[in-house]
């Protein structure tokens, strides 16, 4: 059921990285199936930026999915980072829930040029 | 002997010669032979000698009689002649075969008498021989009569059979299969096969074979060499008597009757026409019937021959037309039925959809309609074995070009028919049919499927229209309707829900409308317009018009109807459209409301049970019989109100009454009372008129006044979440809350609702969470309650994280777990 999904995540590139766009409000009832759809898309992928600027609201629901997705491709030796902007939403839960810095980023082309460096 | 008086004929009669009676015994006209008791020859005479050839010498003390029998005589002899000459001392007419000296056996007929001795010995056997041959001659030549006269019975008991067979074969098919069974029994055929000619597709059909003399049960043209076809041509019964004579005449036989061993191979055409006209026959099929051995038909077989193809001709003749009338009763009867069929849907995909399951199995095995209708056309398929993908395409493309049918001939590309779907002139797509492959063409079918697409053109070109209409119809109301509404004042909120009604209905003329007349006066408008289509939604658009136009400062809800009642005089469409029409003093929370010939609004005070307005009630738009004095009503709601305008969709149900109606949207109303604004109108028709309603639905929420404190009580339900949040960021907007403050606390909401769900809740899918908000100069308070049981909560990592975010959020975090669970969770405002 991705078109489901599809108000709250859409795929594209960048460079020769994955990226996963998420948007709007994130809690307890969309995070799994968005977490499925992510999944399986990006299981080919070597880099993964997810890009959070667009996110009204995420809960702990969406913390865990994050923190699995990140832990995940770290363990595959992926290189990812998640893109939060200067404030925000996702910005104020992911510190809340003191994400490490190196993975947060706050410019997608910036990000980006990490990746592939 | 003679007591009569007349000459006494015994008496010895004086001759005219001198008889000799040695002579007479040598040379009388029958043989005499005198033996022994053991048969032992004695004596015999010349006559004997003469007609066996034998020697007196051979015979006479050499030979018993018995040894001069064939064979069989001799067993005759032992078992019958022998004991019957010793019991009765005389045998009369014993036929025996004699062996002659040179081989030959002679026929006779013998009498003997066996000459006992004074004590009653036998002494000696005197037999006297006949010549039967002719006799023998004359009872073959009657048994041979009789078994022609038997075969000929026979045969004129089958033909008989057959008659009557085909009088009570109504079908063609059975015709032809009781035609097949005759010439078995009949002439003692092995093997038989019929073919039928298909006139309007010039073929000649194997129908049904048990032979394999005449071929290997292929079509073939009219026009074909093959013995078949040329007997078909011809006519005229044909026998092949033999190989010798296949070699000549017909060559396509020489191989298939040498392969099944057949001699000889008869040919009938199965006529129909005057018998002794062979011009005026016509030639309808042809039976074949082959025989092992060469076997030569006499006259007599061949008249009977000839006079099956004739009766097998008229029957097959009265089948047909009888297999025509009954096929042309089905294609009307399937014509008529299918044209009513289609007519009971409107929509374009759901027609071709049944176009194509009502040709298979019933007239194809495979249908196809293309429509060349939408960016990707249409196409819809039933049945299996398409045609070759390429030889279609090509087929489709001159099909379309030249909007003619096209029938191929057995066995050509594509092996389907293709008929242009064609309406008003223009070629809208193609149907494309694969006939069942044992199927025959049979007359009139060309001129039934060419009407069949006709009509199915028709009815898809009508579908087509509809379906633009409606779609022009939808996307004229969807941009009506798509208006901003005001919003972004903490004052008031309003909701708007439309619910198209079910598929293949077209749009009604329901619609809504708010909009501010000043800064402190909101007007909100719910109506509907009489009928459906484009000119219902172009009318809804100029009545939606027509109110802004007419709302106004100080004009008010009954001199805005009087200006409608106006401009309905002139714009005939909207007559009789009804109307709910409601103005908000926001600084006073005064509302007046007004109803031409509309339901009436529902109100929500925040204390108390929910009320239908149902003041200031008048007539339609433009009513002629109706109440047209326009009059308003006003009344002022506490804060925190709601009111409901909605269509009649809402409430009408054809299995409820409409008072019944009117009480459940009250009750549900009532019950939806601390739900969030949001989702709420959707929520409502979802549970009075469901997802499957006949009718459009459209409702207008508006909730007036900021509540000083936010009560809400939500199912126990993930998607509720999202709708409380929405809520509540309104409530905190609305209360000056800044974002910082505003987010960590939807945070921290969010986390407690999550929590009793997942965890108060997590085996209880109906409980409630009750969520209540206050607000103050310095700071924010939201307490979440529910009546759940929690378990294992606090170990559980995920939640755990849910709790820690709670606290690092908030300032204070309190848990009350007396009676189920209430967080209180309060957060300092940040300076403003």
């Amino acid at each position: 059921m991705t078109e489901m999904t599809d108000q709250w995540v859409r795929f594209s590139r960048i460079g020769d990285a994955d990226l996963v766009h998420l948007s709007g409000e994130i809690d307890l009832a969309n995070a799994g199936e968005i977490g499925r759809a992510i999944v399986s898309r990006i299981r080919e992928s070597g880099k993964v930026l997810i890009d959070l600027t667009t996110v009204s609201f995420l809960d702990s629901a969406g913390v865990r999915l994050l923190d699995a997705l990140v832990g995940d491709l770290f363990a595959a030796g992926k290189r990812t980072r998640l893109v939060v902007g200067e404030r925000g939403a996702a910005r104020m839960i992911l510190q809340l829930c003191a994400f490490r810095q190196d993975v947060l980023a706050t410019d997608l082309d910036r990000a980006a040029a990490e990746l592939s460096s | 002997m003679s007591d009569s008086g007349g000459p006494d004929v015994t008496q010895e009669l004086r001759l005219p010669w001198d008889e000799d009676p040695d002579d007479l015994y040598e040379h009388a006209p029958c043989g005499y032979l005198t033996t022994l008791p053991d048969g032992t020859v004695v004596k015999v005479n010349q006559t004997f000698l003469t007609w066996t050839g034998y020697q007196r010498a051979d015979l006479v003390g050499h030979r018993r009689f018995r040894d001069l029998l064939s064979s069989g005589g001799q067993i005759y002899y032992e078992t019958h002649y022998a004991p019957l000459l010793r019991i009765q001392n005389e045998v009369h007419e014993l036929a025996f075969d004699v062996v002659c000296a040179d081989g030959r056996t002679l026929p006779t007929l013998v009498n003997s008498m066996l000459a006992r001795g004074p004590e009653g010995e036998p002494r000696a056997i005197r037999t006297m021989v006949f010549d039967a041959t002719e006799r023998r001659g004359y009872e073959k030549e009657l048994l041979f009569a009789r078994k022609r006269a038997e075969d000929s019975e026979r045969r004129i008991q089958v033909l008989q059979q057959v008659v009557a067979d085909l009088a009570a074969a109504p079908t063609e098919a059975e015709v032809a299969e009781a035609v097949l069974r005759a010439p078995e029994p009949a002439f003692g055929a092995v093997s038989s096969s019929i073919y039928l000619v298909d006139a309007e597709r010039d073929t000649i059909v194997a129908v049904s074979s048990t032979d394999p003399a005449t071929g290997d049960g292929d079509d073939m043209p009219r026009s074909s060499p093959r013995a078949v076809a040329r007997v078909a041509e011809r006519g005229d019964l044909h026998v092949v008597g033999s190989l010798t004579e296949a070699k000549e005449h017909f060559p396509d036989l020489v191989d298939s009757m040498r392969r099944s061993g057949r001699n000889t191979v008869v040919l009938l055409p199965l006529t129909t026409g005057p018998a002794d006209d062979q011009l005026g026959a016509q030639t309808l099929g042809v039976l074949a019937f082959s025989f092992t051995g060469e076997r030569r038909l006499s006259d007599h077989e061949l008249r009977v021959v000839r006079l099956l193809g004739q009766h097998a001709g008229q029957a097959l003749d009265r089948a047909r037309l009888y297999d025509d009338l009954r096929r042309r009763e089905g294609w009307a009867t399937f014509l008529a039925e299918t044209t009513r069929s289609l007519d009971e849907l409107h929509r374009l995909l759901a027609r071709a959809r049944r176009l194509v399951d009502a040709m298979v199995p019933e007239i194809a095995v495979w249908a196809s309609v293309r429509l060349s209708v939408g960016p990707d056309g249409v196409l819809e398929e039933a049945g299996t074995a398409a045609p070759d993908g390429d030889q279609l395409a090509d087929a489709l493309a001159r099909v379309t070009a030249s909007g003619r049918p096209l029938f191929p001939a057995p066995g050509e590309a594509p092996g389907c028919v293709v008929l242009p779907l064609t309406a008003r002139g223009r070629v809208l797509g193609t149907l494309s049919l694969r006939m069942a492959p044992d199927r025959r063409g049979v007359a009139g079918e060309q001129h039934f499927l060419t009407e069949l697409a006709d009509r199915a053109g028709l009815a898809l070109e009508n579908a087509r229209l509809y379906e633009q209409e409606r779609q022009i119809a939808r996307t004229l109301q969807r941009s009506l309707l798509a208006g901003r509404l005001p919003s972004g004042d903490a004052r008031f909120a309003v909701e708007t829900y439309y619910q198209a009604g079910a598929q293949d209905l077209e749009v009604g003329g329901d619609w809504f409308d708010a909009f501010l007349i000043t800064g402190d006066r909101l007007a909100v408008a719910v109506g509907d317009v009489v009928g459906r289509g484009i000119d219902a939604a172009t009318t809804m658009g100029q009545l939606r018009s027509a109110i802004r136009a007419l709302a106004g400062e100080g004009v008010g809800p009954a001199r805005m109807l009087e200006g409608l009642d106006r401009f309905v005089d002139r714009v005939e469409s909207a007559r009789m459209a009804t109307v709910a029409y409601a103005e908000v003093d926001l600084a006073t929370c005064e509302l007046t409301y007004a109803c031409a010939g509309h339901l009436p609004p529902l109100v929500q005070e925040p204390a108390g049970s929910p009320e239908f307005l149902l003041d200031a009630r008048s007539a339609a738009l433009g009513s002629r019989a109706g109440d047209r004095r326009r009059t308003e009503h006003t009344r002022t709601l506490a804060a925190g109100s709601r009111l409901l305008l909605y269509t009649d969709g809402l409430i009408e149900r054809r299995t409820r009454p409409i008072d019944k109606g009117f009480e459940v949207l009250a009750r549900e109303f009532a019950r939806r009372r601390d739900a969030p604004l949001q989702g709420l109108s959707a929520a409502l028709a979802d549970t009075l008129v469901g997802r499957d309603h006949a009718d459009d639905v459209c409702l207008l929420c508006l909730t007036l006044g900021t509540e000083e404190r936010m009560e809400r009580s939500i199912g126990a339900e993930r998607m509720q979440i999202a709708l409380l949040r929405a809520d509540l960021r309104a409530w905190l907007v609305s209360h000056g809350v800044g974002p910082e403050t505003r987010d960590a606390v939807l945070l921290a909401c969010s986390e407690a609702v999550a929590n009793s769900i997942e965890h108060g809740y997590r085996d209880d899918p109906f409980g409630t969470i009750d969520v209540v908000a206050t607000v103050t100069e310095d700071a924010v308070e939201v307490k979440v309650t529910d009546r759940g049981t929690w378990r294992g909560a606090v170990t559980d990592v995920a939640r755990g994280r849910g709790l820690q975010l709670i606290r690092q959020s908030m300032d204070q975090v309190l848990f009350d777990r007396s009676d189920g669970t209430t967080v209180t969770m309060r957060r300092a405002r940040e300076a403003e």
